[in-house]
């Protein structure tokens, strides 16, 4: 599995990449794994205002809906309208084509509390044994 | 269904097939079964243009001997068994007397006096106890589901890499819903799919060569002709585009063959039957909800339990949804009110809170070509 340096990650699953104020957000190779063939996704509205920990999209298999999360709190500014008509893109592309949405941050000690690739990763071992 | 406690959960005859196969499981009633191995849009593909093997060893196999089975059969159950001809097998809800649907067998006339009833795997107890009291002196009811297991080979290519598999079995004879005996089982060409295919009933221990010679076989073809072994999420898929209601969500006791659509496996012209009275006048009086399908028509994927509203108010419930990968569109089976089962009628389904608009179809929502 593939968990890159530069990204954090979440307990659930999402990954997050940093660019100034904004972060991009997706979900882990581990998690489009588990998830298998990923059929559909709802999209958070721009301009929503999101949570830490708060379900602001949606993404599911065949067989059920899986809630994905706000790494951090703030505003979303960008969504990856492309997933609707293509969500395979998530399989295919899990930290490139394949991303959700772009949020500002309102508070990026938030961001420095995330999960490294290391941390990530450590945690998925301890969870799978 | 709630979830099964560790010790109970049952594995499949060939489970160390599927773990080497590196299939993901997941449960199924108190069935440890694999739920995919490569991918489940990849394997319901490979059941509608070529072939795919599925490993269905949970459902329950009763057989019922003597000279009073045929007699005894047609007393309870509501097709005619009397003058069901030998080597032919009839799909059929099992009735309590108030017309709920107990399960839903298929019955496989053997012999004169010899039938087997195969039953969903969550229901063998459940029916061997509501059946052996009924059987009468002269009739031997044996249950066997702890010997017998079930492949199903299912797909448009599923005749030809039979025919390799068994040679000396003449498949040609058995039109749908035939079979034929086969060493100690039989072949029957059923499904559950919506595609051409069989069904092959083998002791446990003569189970694995089976499936080995299947997907050997298939493997020496390319694609359309190659075999893979497929799970219970492309089942589901699949029996579900072919509008094939499952137990235990689309129908239930509480639910009769009438308000299921399965009037079509129920033989009214039969006078007497368990259950027969009870749908007589549910016949009279009226249906007051009726399984449909529906597709969606705003995005969103229906899924079981979701409520179901006609301009506001509550009409009924989804019991089963799924996006489904043929049709490429997200599909649904669920009870609504009689007088909105209509096709071309739209409703909207509650998801997430919010209100999808839906239309109800006619079913099948997908018919193989040929």
């Amino acid at each position: 599995m593939n968990f890159p340096k530069e990204l954090r990650y979440t307990k659930s699953h999402e990954w997050a990449r940093r660019e100034g104020n904004k972060i991009v957000v997706g979900i882990s190779d581990y998690a489009q794994r588990e998830i298998s063939d990923v059929v559909f996704v709802e999209l958070p509205k721009r301009d929503q205002s999101a949570q830490q920990a708060k379900p602001v999209a949606v993404v599911e298999s065949v067989k059920a809906a899986f809630d994905i999360y706000a790494p951090v709190s703030g505003k979303v500014v960008k969504i990856n309208t492309q997933l609707e008509s293509d969500p395979a893109l998530v399989n295919q592309d899990c930290y490139g084509r394949g991303w959700f949405y772009e949020m500002e941050m309102s508070d990026t000690r938030e961001w420095e509390a995330l999960m490294t690739a290391e941390q990530y990763e450590q945690t998925i071992k301890q969870g799978i044994n | 269904m709630s979830a099964p406690s560790e010790a109970n959960v049952r594995s499949l005859p060939l489970q160390n097939r599927h773990v080497a196969a590196g299939a993901r499981f997941g449960t199924f009633g108190n069935w440890n079964v694999p739920l995919y191995y490569t991918g489940i849009l990849e394997e319901h593909k490979a059941v509608r243009t070529h072939a795919g093997l599925f490993d269905i060893s949970h459902m329950g196999e009763f057989f019922f001997k003597g000279s009073g089975a045929a007699r005894f059969l047609n007393e309870l159950l509501p097709r005619d068994i009397e003058n069901q001809k030998l080597g032919r097998a009839f799909y059929m809800p099992l009735l309590r007397e108030d017309g709920g649907i107990i399960d839903d067998i298929i019955v496989y006339r053997f012999t004169a006096d010899e039938f087997l009833m195969i039953v969903n795997a969550g229901n063998i107890e459940k029916d061997f106890t509501w059946i052996k009291p009924r059987v009468p002196v002269g009739v031997a009811l044996t249950n066997a589901s702890e010997e017998l297991g079930l492949l199903a080979l299912q797909g448009p290519a599923s005749e030809e890499i039979a025919a390799k598999i068994f040679p000396e079995v003449k498949l040609k004879e058995a039109a749908y819903y035939g079979f034929l005996l086969w060493k100690n089982g039989m072949i029957a060409r059923t499904g559950y799919t919506g595609e051409h295919g069989f069904e092959i009933m083998a002791p446990h221990q003569e189970l694995a060569k089976v499936w080995d010679d299947i997907l050997d076989i298939g493997a020496q073809h390319a694609v359309p002709r190659k075999v893979i072994s497929c799970g219970f999420g492309a089942r589901d898929t699949l029996r579900l585009e072919a509008g094939m209601p499952l137990y235990g969500h689309d129908m239930n006791d509480e639910i009769t063959p009438l308000e299921a659509g399965l009037e079509w496996a129920v033989d009214l012209k039969k006078k007497s039957f368990v259950g027969r009275e009870a749908l007589g006048m549910q016949m009279q009086s009226g249906l007051k909800k009726k399984l449909v399908g529906f597709e969606m028509i705003e995005r969103g994927i229906p899924r079981q339990g979701q409520v179901i509203l006609k301009n506001g108010k509550k009409a009924g419930e989804v019991t089963s949804g799924s996006f489904a990968p043929t049709l490429e569109r997200n599909i649904g089976l669920g009870y609504v009110a009689a007088e909105l089962a209509v096709p071309g009628e739209e409703l909207e389904v509650v998801i997430r809170e919010k209100l999808l608009r839906a239309k109800i179809v006619k079913l099948p929502f997908y018919k193989r070509k040929s």
